[in-house]
């Protein structure tokens, strides 16, 4: 588990800005990001996995500061919504991908990569390329591989945002069975309210770059915000 | 008349099929005045020293620019497409400067820097350069190396950058990335892109000319070996080697249509269901 703290941080990318934006995530906390589209949740997303190095405040991970570190020595689990395969490997190649760069050792990566096909039910699509299986299976195989390395943050880019409502709660049963299993703290980006409010602890709206409200998951709908939050919650015009 | 009922093509659509036509025959003709000219006496052109020597030359010539191009590319283009080089921009532009000046004028600025004292200092040390098979290679790479990295570069372009950024989360080193990621994912283009440069130098002429000459049997190249038969009135020998030239042409380009189509089916397997 790891706790993220965000300080002062802020991304400049052309006309839009992100932050300057404080946050405190605890360990083991699920926390779900809610904004419109644009609002620059996946930047933040990226910012934290270390795609941008801010051009402002920092980011730790367990008091560590990790605003200069590389994405590889962060050790966070990153799924984006398309899920982000690589097309030219098999299912069971894409999910030991860390543990092959991380040298792991054959038999034991191929039971890790076994353990993980059966924790998540894919291991009859094992030897398929990605184009060739379903949504579902493709994110099943994307939370494998980020899981792999078993890191201490787990990094969800609207991860079930392109599924039929069934494997959708399929989905939402794995994710607090992964979240109880490896004890992860998890960032979780949606743009649906009943999402975050059923799978995290806390959530934030982030508008505009900018982080307007955080609450309580369940409790959401139930606190007072400033206008342009009411705006994105629906209750004032 | 079947095909005229189902597409009925309007106006537009007309008028550009007529044009494809005046293409077609265009090129058509030149390519037919070349095999009707060459094809009677191919094959015992074919067996003479002169085009065997020049074949040889353009091949290894050729094949050896390439790979170094190549070699050149891949980082070029890398630097170009995924790093914060500084003044990538200038940098981009002025690699790719030369594809638009004359290859006989590329050919005299090598003539003029092989021919300075640095150039001197090289020959005497064992690397000749002007009038000699390595200016062949030479000017292969000024011709060819902007379009090898401008074909590179496309490549890359077209590779979802993302997929590198997730295989640094799961620790691979941007080496790693390039190698595990990039290069898998590209293959099929980089293919393409080695048979096209491979074509394209097998085909110069304007630069290797002015800085090697055409001297029979020494740096006598294909096009060379054309230019040659035509300046002592054997006209049947340089066509002859024209049709050889266009046989290794439509080969190279069959190749690399092959290579493409199968990057095509690779994405549409790719492709979410």
């Amino acid at each position: 588990m790891s706790r993220i703290e965000i300080e002062n941080f802020t991304v400049r990318r052309g006309n839009f800005q992100l932050g300057p934006l404080t946050l405190d995530i605890a360990s083991g906390e699920i926390f779900a990001l809610l904004g419109r589209t644009g609002a620059g949740k996946t930047v933040l997303l990226e910012a934290i996995a270390g795609m941008y190095r801010g051009d402002e405040g920092r980011i730790l991970l367990n008091g560590v500061e990790v605003t200069t570190l590389s994405p590889a020595a962060r050790g966070l689990g990153l799924v984006y919504q398309d899920r982000g395969l690589f097309p030219h490997m098999r299912v069971e190649e894409n999910i030991g991908y860390g543990l092959r760069m991380a040298r792991v050792p054959k038999e034991i990566r191929r039971r890790r990569v076994e353990e993980l096909m059966e924790l998540l039910s894919i291991t009859q699509i094992r030897r398929q390329y990605p184009g060739t299986i379903s949504g579902g299976e493709a994110q099943r195989t994307a939370l494998a591989r980020a899981l792999a390395l078993k890191p201490q943050v787990l990094l969800l880019d609207e991860p079930f945002s392109a599924l039929d409502p069934a494997t959708k709660k399929g989905l939402y049963q794995e994710l607090q069975l992964i979240h109880q299993r490896f004890r992860c703290t998890i960032v979780l980006v949606t743009h649906d309210f009943n999402e975050a409010q059923l799978l995290a602890d806390r959530v934030g709206v982030l508008l505009d770059g900018r982080l307007l409200a955080v609450a309580p998951g369940p409790r959401l709908l139930e606190g007072h915000y400033c206008k342009e939050v009411e705006i994105f919650l629906g209750r004032t015009l | 008349m079947n095909w005229w009922n189902k597409s009925r093509p309007d106006l537009f659509s007309l008028f550009s099929i007529a044009v494809a036509l005046l293409v077609i025959l265009f090129i058509g003709g030149a390519i037919l005045a070349i095999v009707a000219g060459g094809l009677p006496g191919f094959w015992e052109n074919l067996q003479s020293r002169e085009v065997l020597f020049a074949l040889r030359m353009s091949v290894v010539t050729s094949t050896l620019s390439t790979l170094v191009v190549m070699l050149l590319a891949l980082p070029t283009a890398y630097a170009l497409t995924r790093t914060a080089m500084p003044c990538k921009r200038a940098a981009g532009v002025l690699v790719e400067l030369t594809l638009s000046l004359p290859y006989l004028l590329l050919g005299l600025s090598l003539l003029i820097l092989f021919s300075s004292p640095a150039g001197k200092w090289l020959k005497l040390h064992g690397f000749p350069v002007v009038f000699s098979p390595a200016g062949i290679v030479m000017a292969h790479l000024l011709v060819n190396l902007p379009y090898g990295v401008r074909l590179v570069k496309t490549a890359f372009e077209s590779a979802d950058q993302r997929l590198e950024f997730l295989a640094q989360t799961m620790g691979a080193t941007p080496f790693g990335a390039f190698r595990t990621i990039l290069l898998p994912l590209c293959r099929a283009n980089l293919v393409s892109a080695f048979i096209l440069t491979w074509s394209r130098a097998m085909g110069e002429f304007g630069a290797t000319l002015m800085l090697v000459g055409v001297t029979r049997m020494k740096t006598e190249t294909l096009p060379g070996s054309i230019y040659l038969s035509i300046s002592t009135g054997n006209n049947d020998s340089a066509m002859s080697t024209a049709m050889l030239m266009l046989l290794l042409s439509g080969g190279a380009l069959f190749l690399s249509r092959l290579a493409a189509g199968r990057e095509d089916q690779k994405r549409r397997k790719a492709g979410e269901r």
